[in-house]
C-alpha cells in the first residue's frame, strides 16, 4: 500500500508519463535545431564570413542595389494590388449570396496548389512575344515578359489568394449585422466600408498584406521563368542571390540572403505580435 | 406614421418564409410581432427596414409605396438583436453615428449633434457613459445605447428584434417599462419582435400572432386572450 | 421556383466587388492557366503526349513525386508530434518555437537553398561529418528531400494544431477512466479526430513539395534522370526555346496539382462531416 508513491498517484489521466513528455519535446527541439535553425544560422554566418564591413560593402554594388530597388517597386504594385483583391472578393464572398460561390473560392485557392515554375510557365506562354497578346502588347511598345510587368504578375499569382484567405474567415465570422445597423442610420456604401468594415478587419488585413509581402518579395520560381535575368533591369534579390551564387560570390548572395532572412524574421515576429495582440480579430485558426 | 402590410411574400431559395401577408398598422402604435422561431416574423420585420427584399408585395409608408426605397432612404430606427454595436467607437460616437453620415447639407454642426447625444443619453438614462465603449457595458445599458442610436436619426419608425432576447428576467422587465415609456414620449410607431407571448401581451397595444410564415390573428393582447382565433394560437398564448 | 443567380441584399457595392473580383482573377489567373493549355495542346494531343513521354521527362516526375511523397510522409508524423508538443507541454521558449514553425513560409526559397547547400555540401557543416561517416547529402536525393522536408515543414503542424486546442480534456478522461491506457487513448480516441486535418496538411506539404523549385535547385546537382526534378526540366525547356515541351511538363504537374487540390477538398468534406456532431 506504501508503494503508491505521490509522483505516480498525481500524475492527471489526460497526459502522457512525464519520461515521454520529456523524451517528445526534447527530440522535436533536436529536429527543429537541425532543420530550422541550422540553415538559418548559416545564412547569417556565411554572410558575416569575411566581416561586417565586406559583407555591407556587397550591398553597395550596383547589381545589388539595382536588386533591392526591382524587389521593392515589385512589392510595391503587387501586394496593394493584391490587398485590393482581397478585400473585394471578401466582401463580395461574405456579404451576398449567390450561386457558385464555393466555386470561385475554389478558383481564387488555385495559386496555392500550382507549382511556382509552372505559374511563370503560364505567364510566359499566355504573354510571351510567341503568344498572340503577347506580340499585341510588344508591339504597343508594353512587353510583359523578360519585363518588370511580368515580375509583377508573377509575384501577384501566387501571392494571389493571401488577403483573402485571411479576411474570408473573419467577415464571415463578423457576420453583416454592423454593416446593416449602419445602412439604417443612413450611412453609404463606402462609409459603411471605411468606418465600421474596414476598422474590424484592420488586424487581419494587415495579416494578409504582411504574409503576402513576405512572400512577393522572397519569390524565386515565378519569376525566375518570367524574368529573363537581365542584370540591373529584371533581377530581383532572389534572382541575383542565385545568379551571386553560381558566379561563386559567396559573400555577396548571402549577404543579400540576409537582408531576405531578416525580413523573414521581422515578418514573423510581426505575425507572432498580431497573434497574441488580437488574436480575436484574426481568423480562428491563428489563435494559438 | 401609418404602416400598410400588402401582399408581402418571401422565398428563401424553395422554402416559403412568408406566404402572402396583409397588415395595416396605424400611426403611433406599439406592435408585437409575436411567434415561435421560423414564423417569418423577423423577416417581416427586416423587409419594413428594407434590410431584405419582399419575392412580391408592397409596404406603403403613409399610404405611398415604399417598396423600392433602400434602406438609407427609409429612414426606419432599427434595433437589432445582438445590438450591433460598433465595437471600436464610444457610446457618443455609436448615437452620432447617424447625425454624421448625413450629407454635408442637411449634416447638423458638431455642437448641435453633442447637444443631441447628450439629451438621447438623458432620455435612455445613462447621462455618464458617452465615452465608454460598447464592451464596457451592461447588456442592458447596451440596449438602451442601440435604441439611442436607432431614435437619433430622427426615425420615420422603430423596429426592434427581439429587444429584450439577450437580457436576463429581471433587467428584462425594467427594459419593458423603458420602451413604453419611449414610445409614449416620442409617438413613433414602434414594432417589435418576440417569441415570448407574457412581453407581447404586457406591452403591446396590438398583437399579430404568426406562425410558419402566415399571419394567425391581429388585435388587442385582451382580445387575443378571449377569443383566439385558432389552435395554434390557443396553444402558444398558454404556453 | 428556381433559386435566384444572387440574392438581392441591402448592402452596397455588389457591382464593385464582383467586378474586381471576377476580372483581376480571370486576368491574373484563369487567363494564364487558359494559355498554358492552349499552348500545350497547339499541337495536338499526340503532340502532348510525345512531349511528355521521354524517359528524361518521366524520370524528373517520378523523381518529384516520389521524393515529396517521402517528404510529406515524414512531415505528416514529424507535424502532428510537433503541433502535440506545442499545444499539450509547457517547456521555455516554447512561443519562440511556435513562432518560429512558420519559418519556411517566411524565408524566400533561394535563401532556404542556398543555406541549405553550405550546410550539407561536402565542406558544409553537416556535409563534412557525413563525409565522415562515407555519406553524401547534397548533390542527391538526400539533399533533395531534406529541401523538400524543409519547405513542407508548417503544414501539419498548422493545420492539426487548432484541432487539437479544441480537444475537451473530458474525452481524454473518460477514455482513462473506462481503462484504457495512454497509448490506447492516443491511438483511438485522439489520433481519429485528427487525422482528417493531419491529412490536409499531409496533401497541402505534397502538393507544396511537388511544384517548390527554389530550394531544391541548389542542393539538387540537377544532373538528367538522377537528380532533375520536374519544375526544373520546365525552365530547362524554356531555355532551349522548347515551349510546347515546357507547356507539356506543364500541365502533367497541373493535372497532379489539381489532383491533390481535389483530394484536399475531399478531405476537409469529410471531416466536416465526421466532426459535425462534435
Amino acid at each position: 500500500m506504501s508503494d503508491i508513491s505521490p509522483a505516480r498517484a498525481f500524475r492527471p489521466a489526460a497526459t502522457e508519463a512525464p519520461w515521454a513528455r520529456i523524451t517528445l519535446t526534447l527530440a522535436v527541439v533536436a529536429i527543429l535545431a537541425v532543420l530550422l535553425f541550422a540553415p538559418l544560422v548559416t545564412v547569417f554566418y556565411e554572410a558575416l564570413r569575411e566581416g561586417v564591413g565586406a559583407s555591407l560593402a556587397t550591398l553597395a554594388n550596383p547589381e545589388s542595389q539595382s536588386a533591392i530597388w526591382l524587389t521593392l517597386f515589385v512589392a510595391a504594385f503587387a501586394v496593394p494590388l493584391n490587398a485590393v483583391f482581397g478585400v473585394a472578393a471578401a466582401w463580395l464572398i461574405t456579404k451576398y449570396s449567390f450561386r457558385g460561390k464555393a466555386v470561385l473560392i475554389t478558383l481564387i485557392d488555385i495559386p496555392f496548389s500550382v507549382s511556382p515554375v509552372v505559374a511563370g510557365l503560364c505567364i510566359v506562354l499566355t504573354f510571351g512575344a510567341n503568344s498572340w497578346v503577347g506580340s499585341w502588347l510588344v508591339a504597343q511598345g508594353l512587353p510583359v515578359v523578360f519585363a518588370v510587368p511580368g515580375i509583377v504578375m508573377a509575384s501577384m499569382f501566387v501571392t494571389f489568394p493571401f488577403v483573402a484567405r485571411e479576411l474570408i474567415p473573419v467577415m464571415v465570422e463578423q457576420g453583416r449585422a454592423a454593416e446593416e445597423a449602419a445602412l439604417t442610420l443612413g450611412a453609404s456604401g463606402w462609409r459603411v466600408f471605411f468606418t465600421v468594415t474596414l476598422p474590424n478587419i484592420r488586424w487581419a488585413l494587415l495579416y494578409g498584406v504582411l504574409l503576402c509581402n513576405a512572400r512577393a518579395m522572397g519569390e524565386f520560381g515565378a519569376v525566375a521563368v518570367v524574368s529573363g535575368k537581365i542584370r540591373g533591369l529584371t533581377a530581383t534579390m532572389p534572382i541575383t542571390i542565385e545568379m551571386l551564387y553560381n558566379e561563386y560570390s559567396s559573400v555577396a548572395a548571402f549577404t543579400l540572403a540576409a537582408v531576405l532572412a531578416l525580413l523573414a524574421l521581422v515578418t514573423l515576429a510581426l505575425k507572432s505580435l498580431l497573434e497574441w495582440r488580437y488574436a480575436d480579430q484574426l481568423a480562428a485558426t491563428h489563435r494559438h | 406614421m401609418q404602416i400598410e402590410i400588402d401582399e408581402i411574400s418571401k422565398e428563401f431559395g424553395t422554402t416559403a418564409a412568408l406566404t402572402p401577408v396583409s397588415l395595416s398598422i396605424p400611426s403611433g402604435a406599439l406592435v408585437a410581432l409575436l411567434g415561435p422561431s421560423g414564423s417569418g416574423k423577423t423577416t417581416l420585420l427586416r423587409i419594413l427596414g428594407g434590410l431584405e427584399f419582399p419575392t412580391a408585395g408592397r409596404v406603403l409608408f403613409d399610404g405611398a409605396d415604399a417598396t423600392a426605397l433602400t434602406v438609407q432612404e427609409r429612414r426606419a430606427g432599427f434595433v437589432f438583436q445582438s445590438y450591433a454595436l460598433f465595437a471600436h467607437m464610444t457610446v457618443f460616437e455609436n448615437i452620432a453615428y447617424g447625425l454624421r453620415a448625413r450629407p454635408r447639407a442637411t449634416r447638423p454642426p458638431a455642437a448641435e449633434i453633442a447637444r443631441r447625444v447628450t439629451k438621447l443619453l438623458d432620455l435612455i438614462q445613462l447621462p455618464d457613459i458617452g465615452a465608454r465603449y460598447p464592451n464596457q457595458l451592461s447588456g442592458g445599458q447596451r440596449q438602451r445605447v442601440a435604441l439611442a442610436r436607432a431614435l437619433a436619426i430622427e426615425p420615420r419608425m422603430l423596429l426592434l428584434d427581439e429587444p429584450f432576447g439577450a437580457l436576463d428576467a429581471r433587467v428584462r422587465k425594467d427594459l419593458r417599462q423603458g420602451l413604453r415609456d419611449i414610445h409614449d414620449t416620442t409617438g413613433l410607431t414602434t414594432i417589435f419582435v418576440t417569441h415570448d407571448q407574457d412581453e407581447a401581451m404586457e406591452l403591446a397595444d396590438l398583437v399579430v400572432v404568426m406562425s410558419m410564415g402566415r399571419i394567425e390573428q391581429v388585435g388587442r393582447p385582451q382580445d387575443i386572450r378571449a377569443r383566439p382565433a385558432s389552435a395554434f394560437v390557443r396553444d402558444f398564448i398558454s404556453a | 421556383m428556381r433559386q435566384p443567380f444572387v440574392h438581392k441584399s441591402p448592402i452596397p457595392g455588389l457591382g464593385l466587388s464582383a467586378g474586381i473580383t471576377l476580372s483581376m482573377l480571370s486576368l491574373m489567373v484563369l487567363l494564364p492557366i487558359a494559355g498554358l493549355l492552349v499552348q500545350g495542346f497547339s499541337a495536338g494531343i499526340p503532340a502532348f503526349l510525345a512531349a511528355v513521354n521521354t524517359p528524361r521527362t518521366w524520370a524528373a516526375l517520378y523523381l518529384s513525386f516520389r521524393l515529396s511523397l517521402v517528404a510529406a510522409l515524414f512531415n505528416l508524423v514529424f507535424g502532428v508530434v510537433l503541433a502535440w508538443v506545442l499545444v499539450r507541454y509547457r517547456f521555455p521558449f516554447r512561443k519562440v518555437l511556435n513562432a518560429a514553425v512558420d519559418l519556411p513560409f517566411a524565408l524566400p526559397t533561394a535563401v532556404a537553398g542556398i543555406a541549405l547547400t553550405a550546410l550539407y555540401a561536402p565542406n558544409g557543416a553537416f556535409g563534412q561529418i557525413a563525409k565522415d561517416w562515407g555519406f553524401k547529402i547534397a548533390y542527391t536525393h538526400w539533399g533533395i528531400l531534406i529541401a523538400l522536408i524543409f519547405v513542407g515543414l508548417p503544414f501539419v503542424t498548422r493545420t492539426v494544431q487548432p484541432v487539437i486546442e479544441e480537444i475537451a480534456r473530458e474525452v481524454e478522461e473518460a477514455s482513462a477512466t473506462l481503462g484504457a491506457t495512454r497509448a490506447y487513448t492516443l491511438r483511438r480516441v485522439i489520433w481519429p479526430m485528427l487525422a482528417p486535418a493531419a491529412l490536409t496538411g499531409f496533401a497541402l506539404s505534397l502538393a507544396r513539395a511537388v511544384g517548390e523549385y527554389g530550394s531544391v535547385i541548389f542542393i539538387a546537382g540537377n544532373i538528367p534522370l538522377k537528380t532533375e526534378i520536374a519544375p526544373l526540366l520546365i525552365v530547362i525547356k524554356l531555355e532551349e526555346y522548347n515551349e510546347p515541351g515546357a507547356a507539356a511538363i506543364g500541365i502533367a504537374m497541373l493535372v497532379m496539382s489539381f489532383g491533390m487540390l481535389f483530394i484536399i477538398n475531399a478531405a476537409q468534406v469529410f471531416s466536416r462531416k465526421r466532426m459535425a456532431y462534435v
